[in-house]
């Protein structure tokens, strides 16, 4: 029966990305059930833009839904939050008016509401999921703030109207909806330092729920910054481009840093997921600067390597979180730590894992080198426009990029090191066993994807350039030129690209010495011998290479972010002090964000509350009193 | 006071004579043109300590110095029996380094040959039937060539690398 609806999700999906290429192509499509919901009822419409975030949703949605049918082993706990959950997230890119879209929107978040409190057994559950439903609807109230204020300014609840009525608003009014709109999905986004959820949810949640809550949910909130910023309100002031490259420039530096000491799988990969809405936040918010400066070609550069970084980011965190599924799944732990040598006993997982990593870290032929590229070179050509202090925020963003990208890179050689090399440091990493078939489908189209999105800028580009050209504003080329089917060629000369080139330039170079060696005669004799050991008679799991120990350099050089607090517990045999029994060390970090922004709101929260108690003291007699108090004054008024 | 450093001064740095440099030369360029000819370029050489009194090392560490300077005859110590053409292997083999002493063997990489140092490396010298020692070398792993000596010299020891690797050949 489980299964039955994994599959039906599946077919969901499947339906999704033939309705999305649809309207990726140019397709129109609309629905209006009027009286189906008041408010404007219920409206439906397919754009270029929508289309993509719909087949998107599509795509990641089959193989985590291909992937679950194996996971959940016919377990029912989940199966209808799941359909909900994918096809509310299917409805967010298509709604056309408020009440349409607030409808799926929270659909969606309650949905993953209850997949974050899969295990409601357990206090960490609850707790996350309690984080999440807050930040959720602190989000929500946000953006039904930003989407009133629209329509009641606007004269209309249907998107398509903002389109024509709000460039026409004051500016102080399009600010306020912007910041408004803006804050609702950057929390949906997890854009530092509204992010607090991300890690406590995605390690809640079974792992093809993780992998399309980071996969595509919070692209969703991507997608919203997007519509909001260059769509319904039709661009604006350079400071709203300016704040998203900002909150871009923050979220990855930030995100990736964090990453790097989480010893948790699957908060790891969440930390990555922050790191990675950032990169697509500066494409996002380079576009907008662009577009407010007249530079149409630029402008729609932002704008597909943003869009172009959030396909390839489903797809790759898609596949990190369904391979470290798949490890929780085979040793019941998250803890890399407790990990390790599981390339021995779960070769699949490990090599999709690896695609993954790569793929995450930039490294070509993969997708995430492709579109980190797309975006140095939009950020790049920011001497085109003529102020200073913008320029220095591009450069800004041009260093944050770099130095997140090689972050990225540590911490993923720490990630697969750990947990899948060397001896298993653990009775569960010792006796674990490969995924089944279904999961291991799952994986292993998620890696045709990486390397397909890898391999074939030069088809992508165009149709996501055909979707962001009307976005894009004066001056965007309807068709830009791309160079031709070999090789990505952007702004003119500025910069080309050829990964099919770059592809095989490193496959002859890994396979020339192989030939040049056979081919001189050399010895195919081989004798295999464990790893030198210097001779020592026992090696254990003891004497490897922890994280901990990895990410300590990193601790050091950052510390005045970690702010690591250290904790020795010795205890001393009670006869002497000579003898040692046990000690403990601890090298916690501290977050900034934890200390400086949410207790001090938290702890004023409740101070307002404790003010406000003695009102609520339970007397039946007090309570009358106040009816009596309210009647008199409303009469006094009235 | 004055008197000792008097005394230190004029006694100056008592060391042993030079050995003879042109015997050295000669060994030297021998050893060079048969590494030249059997190795290709250089000869890679792991020591290993499997239980000496520490009188061999001495000397071999004797070799590396900027006296006798082997390196420029081509012969170079490693780090790692991974990296090695050669084992040089030096004392009785003690219970507890025998196995140490095949896995490092087990690691060297084929071509390979071992080469004993020492009375101790050839036979257990003095320590040989003591409680606590295997024997020599050849006990634990196969041993091409001995290099005898309580400890042998360097010069011995450059002489007996030659004879080694003319052994070989």
């Amino acid at each position: 029966m489980a299964r039955l609806g994994y599959a039906l999700a599946a077919v969901l999906g499947l339906a999704a990305v033939g309705g999305g290429a649809a309207g990726m192509l140019g397709r129109e499509w609309t629905l209006a059930v009027p009286w189906l919901v008041p408010l404007g009822g219920l409206e439906l419409a397919l754009d270029p833009l929508g289309g993509f975030f719909l087949a998107l949703v599509g795509a990641a949605a089959v193989p985590a839904s291909i992937y679950a049918i194996g996971a959940a082993g016919g377990a029912a706990r989940g199966v209808g939050a799941y359909l909900v959950f994918v096809a509310a997230m299917c409805a967010v890119p298509l709604a056309a008016n408020v009440m349409t879209f607030a409808l799926a929107w929270e659909l969606m978040s309650l949905a993953s509401y209850f997949l974050v409190l899969h295990e409601r057994e357990r206090p960490e559950s609850v707790q996350a999921a309690w984080a999440y439903a807050v930040m959720t609807h602190v989000g929500l109230a946000c953006l039904l703030g930003g989407m009133l204020l629209l329509s009641a300014w606007t004269g209309s609840v249907r998107f398509a109207d903002w389109r024509a009525g709000a460039p026409l608003l004051a500016a102080g009014a399009r600010d306020l909806a912007f910041a408004l709109l803006a804050l609702g999905f950057a929390g949906k986004a997890g854009v530092i330092p509204l992010h607090i959820w991300l890690p406590l949810a995605h390690p809640a949640a079974p792992s093809h729920v993780s992998a399309l809550m980071s996969g595509v949910m919070i692209k969703l909130g991507v997608y919203g910054l997007m519509r909001a910023g260059v769509d319904w309100l039709g661009g604006g002031p350079a400071w709203w481009g300016t704040a998203l490259l900002l909150a871009g420039v923050v979220s990855a530096v930030v995100g990736v840093l964090y990453a790097l000491v989480e010893h948790d799988l699957k908060r790891l990969l969440a930390f990555h997921s922050i790191e990675n809405v950032g990169i697509i936040l500066m494409g996002l918010g380079a576009g907008m600067l662009y577009r407010q400066a007249g530079l149409g070609g630029l402008a729609l550069l932002g704008l597909v390597a943003a869009l172009y970084h959030t396909a390839n980011h489903a797809a790759f965190k898609g596949l990190l979180f369904l391979a470290a599924g798949a490890v929780v799944h085979a040793t019941g732990t998250r803890d890399v730590e407790r990990l390790g040598g599981l390339i021995k006993r779960m070769p699949w997982t490990a090599a999709c894992f690896l695609v993954g990593a790569a793929a995450i870290s930039a490294l070509p032929p993969l997708n995430g080198f492709v579109s980190e590229w797309l975006t140095f070179v939009a950020l790049l050509q920011n001497t085109q426009i003529a102020a200073p202090p913008l320029n220095l925020v591009f450069a800004l963003g041009i260093a944050g990029l770099a130095l997140t990208s090689g972050l990225a890179m540590a911490c993923f050689v720490k990630a697969f090191g750990i947990t899948f090399l060397a001896l298993p440091r653990s009775d569960a990493a010792a006796g674990a066993r490969e995924a089944g078939p279904a999961m291991r489908a799952g994986m292993a189209l998620l890696v045709a994807a990486c390397v397909a999105l890898g391999l074939g800028p030069t088809v992508v580009l165009p149709r996501l350039a055909a979707v962001a050209a009307p976005l894009a504003g004066a001056g965007a080329p309807a068709r830009p030129a791309l160079g031709d089917w070999l090789t990505v060629q952007l702004s003119g000369d500025f910069a080309s690209l050829s990964p099919l080139a770059i592809a095989a330039a490193l496959t002859l170079g890994l396979a020339a010495p192989l030939v040049a060696l056979r081919l001189a005669g050399a010895s195919r004799r081989r004798r295999l011998y464990e790893t030198w050991g210097c001779g020592r008679m026992l090696q254990t799991a003891r004497m490897e290479y922890t994280a901990t120990a990895f990410a300590n350099p990193f601790k050091r050089v950052f510390d005045f972010f970690y702010r690591p607090a250290k904790r020795l517990d010795i205890e001393f045999h009670p006869e002497s002090r000579l003898f040692v029994e046990r000690i403990e060390y601890a090298n916690p970090t501290r977050s900034i964000f934890e200390d400086w922004l949410y207790r001090p709101v938290l702890a004023g929260l409740h101070a307002a509350a404790r003010s406000v108690r003695p009102i609520q003291s339970g007397s039946a007699n007090l309570y009358l009193a106040y009816i009596l108090v309210a009647l008199i004054v409303l009469l006094v008024f009235a | 006071m004055l008197r000792q450093l008097r005394l230190a001064l004029q006694t100056g740095i008592v060391a042993e004579p030079a050995p003879r440099t042109s015997e050295l030369e000669r060994v030297g360029e021998r050893l060079r043109t048969d590494i030249l000819r059997r190795f290709g370029r250089s000869l890679h050489i792991r020591q290993v300590d499997a239980g000496s009194c520490n009188g061999c090392e001495l000397e071999i560490t004797g070799l590396t110095g900027p006296h006798w300077d082997l390196e420029r005859f081509g012969l170079h110590f490693v780090a790692s029996p991974r990296h090695a053409d050669c084992l040089l292997v030096t004392g009785p083999v003690t219970r507890n380094m025998a196995e140490a002493l095949r896995r490092t063997w087990d690691a060297t990489p084929d071509p390979k040959f071992v080469i004993a140092v020492g009375d101790c490396g050839r036979d257990g010298g003095i320590f040989r039937d003591a409680y606590a020692v295997v024997g020599g070398v050849e006990r634990v792993v196969p041993v091409d060539a001995v290099i005898p000596g309580c400890p042998p010299s360097p010069a011995a020891l450059l002489a007996g690398l030659l004879d080694a690797i003319g052994r070989l050949g």
